[in-house]
């Protein structure tokens, strides 16, 4: 990733800063420019909603040369409250709790680091939400 | 120093990761245990930022709604070496219009940061602001200290009193020497540390110096205490310290969370009080001492108030039952001990 | 593509050539294109190109090479001519064709050099990922860790728990392509695997395993698309996009953009899809193929695993699919795929498939896909009569 880009888009991905039409209310994440429901150009920021469900995950051992520190990389296949869909990575992984239509908060955790000497990537990631 | 004003809410955060001591002992001594079970460990995708940010979203849903005009994060693990954990927290939390710095005084920044924003707020400088005591703490490999240093976060959002407060910042004091028991320099990965003289001279010395202090300030004697929360670098210190300063097991028992957690650092007292907190009630009073070497000790008064209005919130003691045991080689590699 | 004109001209491939997908150490991405353009040039008669496409994904990322259209002209000793590169992520190549295609029969050029080139051997697995990973948002995907491979696998694990599909009846895809590698002279891999082999192979990113997922290499096709009759003509050239990032579409498991391509392009051909004899999917993951199929109506949603099982789709089933190896077995050098499955195409239709051969066929179709159906290229190539 590269550092300014990640600043750019830093609420995005701490908060999950989406977007909602303001003609026909229909959610985004990302946010986009244009809605995808009614075609309308007038969008609102929104944060999107913390908890979801998983729909699928993968474990991945061959990630990209930026995220090789941290394989095995668990990433999901998530729907939220409000019905977004995205594809984020999961935190403290027990692959039995990985279940499909399993209850998943997000919280923030470092995504990667621009090497030794860079920047550090800090994002969305999912955990199953487990009542003790 | 009298204070006035509030907790307004408070959190913990304990990563889901222990390694138990014995082994860590199998690794270094061939068998044993350290002089506790286990110890927390953050994942290999955490640092003081992610677990201060777990923390500091308790503490402000328990707090409701309101500005944040100071966030202060103590610790001796900072992501970065110059950088403030504090701005890149606060722009994650949404408070921009707000000062953020960085704390140093090895296990003690938390509770610094804890006086310095009632200090704030006592003064009526700010309505309201976030303190953080956080750290991934090091240890060396083989070394005592790896035994017991954990990683953890404590926030507390402190206020002006408002009537509904979960407790009150009464009184504070702090006291302070120049005492060479334990110290990290600039480069290094892993701290030094003199032995046995990080005991008397150090953490007894100084805890009891303040905690003296502060009852002869306040005329209170140890039996007006409910709860007495002393740092915890292992589990027998805050014991032995209580026990010299007049303070019963009783007292003692509801903080004491070394033996599972390890020695939280900055986080340590903070993550005691959550958990202490969690069972007070209206009307108890908490006598905290952090310790930090290098070395100091504050000491604070606080009045418990209210319960929290938070249908979510789930007591620190039962999540920390939530946890994954993992073994050295994993944590080596988490804790960058080892590398590719 | 809407509307008809009378003045357009015809499109034909005139001529083909490839170099087998494999790992080519000693050749750089110039020497690759070469090699197939050198073929496609030589059994194309006495021709002159008057126009150069070159479909590429990463060259500049792979090779720290872009200006590959003017790389071409020059290393065939062709300076002057008119060259460009087209890219469309996986369905680059596919896209390359298109655009010849479109310059044949506006009118504008007579004979369009198209080569499909990627040289994947340079960069380590770990770059090959990130650089395949560009077929998706840079900010949104690549941001947070995830690989092509791994959209593919979560879109997999949504297949089987949508259509209660188990992992293995999707498997018989890649059994379908190494069956049939196994005697293609092309193939990066020449040998038949068993579903067993497939089951049994180290996963990559569960669901999806070794044995089910395209290989990668080196690779370059050509083909000279001419408006002068030839044996093949090219009834029709479509794409249509879906939207870039797979979780932001309603229904991910829904191939918009290939359905939406195959319906164009059988419009245009004037055909309907029972005429089609084979077809050169986008196999390049087991979920890929069937989704694919199932969007173009070959098989009913849910179905195409329990087709592939049964049969449908071998080399002498109802409808061939992956007839040299496909992705799988003949190799996924990405931004030339789609011109491999052009070139395969012509072959079958020329009788040049050798014991690969669909006998006795008349129509065929490729589909291409960049990002995971992002964007689709559909062709449909008869042979003349």
């Amino acid at each position: 990733m590269l550092p300014i880009s990640y600043w750019r888009n830093r609420k995005i991905y701490t908060r999950l800063l989406g977007s909602r039409c303001k003609k026909c209310g229909a959610e985004f994440f990302p946010p986009v420019k244009v809605c995808k429901k009614c075609g309308s150009r007038e969008m609102e920021e929104l944060e999107m909603p913390k908890t979801g469900v998983l729909v699928s995950f993968t474990k991945l051992t061959e990630p990209s040369y930026e995220f090789e520190e941290y394989v095995p990389l668990y990433l999901g296949f998530i729907r939220l409250d409000n019905g977004v869909q995205l594809v984020a990575p999961l935190a403290d992984v027990v692959e039995e709790e990985l279940k499909p239509g399993a209850r998943v908060e997000a919280t923030v955790r470092k995504w990667a680091e621009d090497g030794e000497e860079g920047i550090i990537f800090y994002g969305y990631k999912f955990r199953v939400v487990k009542q003790p | 120093m009298k204070h006035n004003s509030a907790i307004l809410g408070y959190g913990a955060y304990v990563p889901r990761y222990r390694i138990r001591t014995e082994e860590i002992a199998r690794v270094w001594q061939g068998g044993g245990s350290g002089p506790n079970k286990m110890k927390a460990i953050a994942s290999q995708d955490e640092d003081i930022l992610t677990m201060s940010y777990e923390a500091a979203v308790q503490a402000l849903r328990m707090a409701g709604s309101g500005p944040i005009q100071a966030i202060l994060v103590g610790s001796e693990s900072k992501p970065y070496a110059v950088k403030p954990t504090g701005s890149i927290l606060s722009d994650i939390l949404g408070f921009n219009q707000t000062l953020a710095v960085d704390l140093e005084f090895a296990c003690k920044a938390g509770t610094e940061a804890m006086q310095m924003i009632s200090g704030m707020v006592s003064s009526g400088v700010i309505e309201r602001g976030l303190a953080i005591g956080a750290d991934t703490a090091q240890g060396r490999p083989a070394d005592d200290l790896e035994y017991t240093a954990g990683s953890g976060a404590a926030a507390v959002v402190i206020g002006r009193r408002n009537g509904n407060e979960v407790a009150r910042i009464e009184y504070s004091v702090s006291y302070v020497t120049d005492t060479p028991d334990f110290w990290r320099r600039p480069t290094r990965p892993y701290p030094s540390h003199l032995g046995r003289f990080t005991g008397e001279p150090a953490y007894f010395h100084h805890i009891t110096s303040s905690v003296k202090q502060l009852l002869s300030d306040t005329g209170l004697k140890p039996e007006d205490f409910t709860y007495a929360i002393f740092h915890q670098p292992n589990p027998r210190f805050p014991v032995e310290v209580g026990r010299r300063l007049g303070f019963t097991d009783a007292q003692l028992r509801p903080g004491l969370l070394n033996e599972i957690i390890g020695n939280t650092y900055s986080a340590n007292t903070l993550v005691a009080l959550s958990a202490v907190l969690d069972e007070s009630k209206k009307g108890d009073r908490i006598l905290l001492a952090s310790f930090g070497s290098g070395a100091g000790s504050d000491a604070f008064v606080i009045e418990v108030n209210s319960k929290p209005d938070d249908d979510g919130y789930i007591p620190l003691k039962e999540r920390l039952k939530n946890y994954i045991e993992v073994d050295y080689s994993i944590y080596a590699r988490w804790r960058g001990k080892i590398r590719k | 593509m809407e509307g008809e004109d009378k003045e357009m001209s015809k499109v034909f491939v005139r001529s083909a050539g490839l170099i087998p997908v494999g790992e080519y150490w000693e050749k750089s991405i110039g020497e690759l294109m070469y090699e197939a353009a050198s073929k496609a040039i030589e059994s194309a008669g006495d021709v002159k190109i008057d126009r150069i496409i070159v479909g590429n994904m990463f060259s500049g990322y792979g090779t720290h090479q872009e200006h590959l259209g003017a790389l071409l002209a020059s290393v065939l000793g062709m300076a002057g001519t008119e060259a460009l590169k087209v890219e469309a992520a996986c369905a680059s190549g596919g896209m390359a064709v298109h655009e010849g295609y479109l310059s044949v029969k506006s009118g504008e050029y007579k004979n369009v050099l198209v080569v499909g080139v990627e040289k994947m051997k340079d960069i380590d697995t770990g770059h090959l990922t990130k650089a395949l990973a560009m077929a998706e948002s840079a900010e949104f995907t690549q941001a947070v860790g995830a690989t092509f491979i791994s959209l593919n696998a979560l879109l997999m694990g949504a297949y089987m728990q949508r259509y209660n599909v188990p992992e293995d009846q999707l498997d018989y895809f890649p059994v379908i392509a190494h069956k049939n590698g196994a005697t293609s002279p092309h193939a990066q891999f020449r040998r038949a695997v068993s579903l067993d082999d497939v089951k049994r192979s180290p996963p990559v990113a569960p669901p999806i395993r070794l044995l089910s997922s395209a290989p990668s290499g080196d690779g370059a096709a050509a083909v000279i698309l001419s408006s002068e009759k030839g044996d093949v003509e090219m009834l029709a050239s479509e794409t249509a996009t879906n939207e870039l990032m797979l979780f932001q579409r309603d229904n991910p498991l829904e191939f918009k953009a290939t359905k939406a391509a195959f319906a164009k392009a059988i419009k245009r051909a004037e055909i309907t899809k029972d005429k089609i004899d084979f077809i050169e999917i986008h196999d390049a993951f087991p979920v890929v193929s069937a989704l694919s199929l199932e969007a173009m109506g070959f098989s009913e949603e849910g179905k195409a695993g329990r087709d592939a099982e049964s049969g449908k789709y071998n080399l002498d089933g109802e409808l061939p699919i992956a007839t040299f190896g496909g992705l799988k077995a003949r190799g996924h050098p990405v931004g030339a795929t789609g011109v491999y499955q052009v070139v395969e195409a012509f072959y079958q239709l020329t009788e040049k498939g050798g014991k690969n051969q669909v006998q006795g066929a008349k129509v065929g179709a490729t589909q291409n896909v960049g990002g995971v159906d992002t964007t689709s290229v559909v062709h449909i190539l008869r042979r003349v009569s």
